[in-house]
């Protein structure tokens, strides 16, 4: 019974170690049929086709980037035509405010849309993943460092309805991970 | 790879087409009759009705022509499977190159810089000499020899390829793109500026390039799309051509939709903030009497409705619907080249001929009937090309 981290801690969940990308895969398969909920995949590189494999969802962030980018919209709408069509109506080069004189607004209206829209996808995203984070139990394990270079692992978390010690080892040993070690906490 | 090609023909049969050839080349051969007799009547309606139906398609296989070139020069995985049928289009541009001799014998109808009257106009001048019949028709005729040179070509060693699938032919190609794609633009380019920017010698625009090309390498996209299902629909490609190939068209008639917006209206508005009045002359006329109603359907039917209909993610994987679309988009590309070339002849408002359609379909119809040729003359996708079953296995 291998173990990382300080031992007295709680268990952040079991990692199993693998060898290749299609391993890999393979297992992330077998683990999303097991019916499995909080695990994660790790590898030095993106492995196309893994979302499938791991039976994730399509992500909830566009329809978020969606409502950010129409914030940015109306946010243009509001403070080009409250200004200049109501509070302090202005004649620039002999175009006074109407239908035909909106296409001096439509840039900033393009502008704020898209930068809205990007920073709800950045900081979305980061918030989306929890990151900033500065550190992470999985460090506890010195093998684990080797996912930045040429190794590929499995976690399964404590907090999974289905995990249980023995059984979650047992599958992933079945699956052909070697080094199956629980994680503890700090 | 022998195992995906068992089920799904090679090359094409032509007995899907049958009587349809003939139909093809009749109607070309009476569109011409009908036109000729009409250019007689009225030689400067014939002028403008033919170069409208001339830039349509030339856009259509200018953007096949584009196509090719960025597969090549970003290496390309998912298009390989397509290729071909790029490499078909692009190979019309010899033909155009020919139709376009019309266009000869009534130039001074179309690019009034010609006529003796306004040989001494001091903006003309100022134009000496790229606006000099001379420096004019040897441009043309480069622009013509090198869409030749670059299009057969390049469709020669992509067909030597099928023999033998020597990864040579790929990287040669490669080559004889980074010549030609600085080319291209340059073609396109002054193509667009010296045909239809040159329909009023005093206008000028500095995004006027750009934006005929985004309308070239959406439209093309839209036949790409209609052509492929059409082949499917005849029992080929199967196995080859999947649903994320309809995906990547898909973002990419999307992408080009948002272009086309972005080029049109950043001309738009640098002309109509400016104010001046040797630029503004293009858009008063344009958003003037009846052209102001062909102008703004333009605008929310060129970018409003396929932008929504393309934003949704489900639409770009059904065939049938991005056919709809890509179907709706060629007729706003027509309604777009309409609303550029016609305008300088009719200048108090919208004025149908009969004569437009004829040379749609003069035009037209001589480019299917070559089509179909080249279309038998190759197997339909590169066959032997090394990122095949990668462009096969393509996943989103």
């Amino acid at each position: 019974m291998s173990t990382a981290g300080n031992k007295s801690a709680p268990v952040f969940g079991i990692a199993a170690e693998f060898s290749c990308a299609r391993d890999l895969y393979h297992a992330a398969e077998k683990i999303r049929d097991a019916g499995f909920r909080k695990w994660d995949v790790f590898s030095p590189f993106p492995i196309h086709g893994m979302d499938e494999a791991m039976g994730m969802k399509r992500s909830l962030l566009g329809k978020i980037v969606f409502l950010g980018g129409l914030t940015g919209f109306f946010t243009a709408v509001t403070l080009e035509f409250v200004p200049t069509s109501f509070l302090y109506p202005l004649i620039v080069a002999g175009k006074p405010t109407n239908l035909f004189t909106v296409p001096a607004f439509f840039p900033i209206m393009f502008e704020l849309t898209i930068l809205i829209s990007a920073f709800t996808a950045v900081f979305g995203m980061l918030i989306m993943n929890g990151l900033p984070r500065l550190n992470h139990a999985l460090f506890n394990w010195d093998r684990f460092k080797k996912v930045t270079e040429d190794k590929f692992f499995v976690a399964i978390e404590s907090g999974d309805p289905k995990f249980s010690e023995r059984s979650v080892r047992d599958l992933l040993e079945s699956l052909g991970g070697t080094n199956v070690t629980t994680i503890h906490g700090d | 790879m022998s195992d995906h090609h068992q089920d799904s023909p090679q090359t094409f049969d032509y007995k899907h087409v049958g009587g349809r050839f003939l139909g093809l080349v009749a109607t070309a051969l009476v569109a011409y009759i009908a036109v000729f007799v009409g250019a007689g009547y009225d030689p400067a309606q014939f002028a403008f009705s033919y170069l409208f139906a001339f830039t349509f398609f030339l856009t259509i296989c200018m953007g096949g022509l584009f196509w090719i070139l960025v597969h090549h020069a970003v290496d390309a995985e998912w298009s390989v499977v397509v290729r071909r049928q790029l490499e078909n289009i692009a190979s019309l541009l010899p033909v155009l190159g020919l139709l376009f001799v019309p266009l000869v014998f009534v130039a001074p109808q179309l690019w009034q810089w010609m006529r003796p009257e306004n040989a001494h106009d001091p903006l003309l001048l100022e134009k000496w000499p790229y606006l000099t019949p001379a420096f004019f028709w040897g441009r043309a005729a480069f622009y013509f020899f090198f869409f030749t040179v670059a299009a057969v070509w390049l469709r020669a060693n992509s067909i030597l390829q099928d023999k033998d699938g020597a990864p040579r032919y790929t990287v040669f190609n490669r080559r004889i793109t980074f010549a030609s794609l600085p080319l291209f633009a340059v073609c396109l380019t002054f193509g667009a500026i010296d045909w239809l920017m040159g329909l009023d010698y005093h206008w000028f625009s500095t995004m006027w390039g750009v934006y005929i090309f985004a309308g070239t390498a959406l439209s093309s996209l839209c036949v790409l799309v209609l052509l492929i299902t059409a082949l499917r629909g005849a029992g080929y490609f199967r196995n080859i051509i999947s649903v994320e190939h309809y995906h990547i068209i898909g973002k990419l008639m999307f992408a080009f939709t948002v272009f086309w917006a972005y080029i049109g209206f950043s001309q738009y508005m640098l002309i109509w903030y400016a104010n001046i009045p040797e630029e503004t002359i293009y858009f008063l006329r344009r958003n003037t009497e009846s052209w102001q109603i062909l102008s703004t359907a333009l605008v929310v039917g060129h970018f409003f409705v396929p932008f929504l209909l393309l934003l949704p993610n489900p639409g770009k994987r059904k065939p049938a619907f991005l056919c709809g679309v890509a179907v709706w988009i060629l007729l706003m590309h027509l309604l777009d080249i309409y609303v550029v070339v016609l305008p300088a002849l009719h200048k108090a408002g919208v004025a149908l001929s009969w004569m437009d359609f004829a040379c749609l379909a003069a035009v037209g119809c001589t480019l299917a009937a070559v089509f179909l040729k080249r279309l038998g003359d190759a197997p339909l996708w590169p066959l032997r090309d090394p990122r095949l079953p990668n462009s096969i296995a393509l996943k989103n």
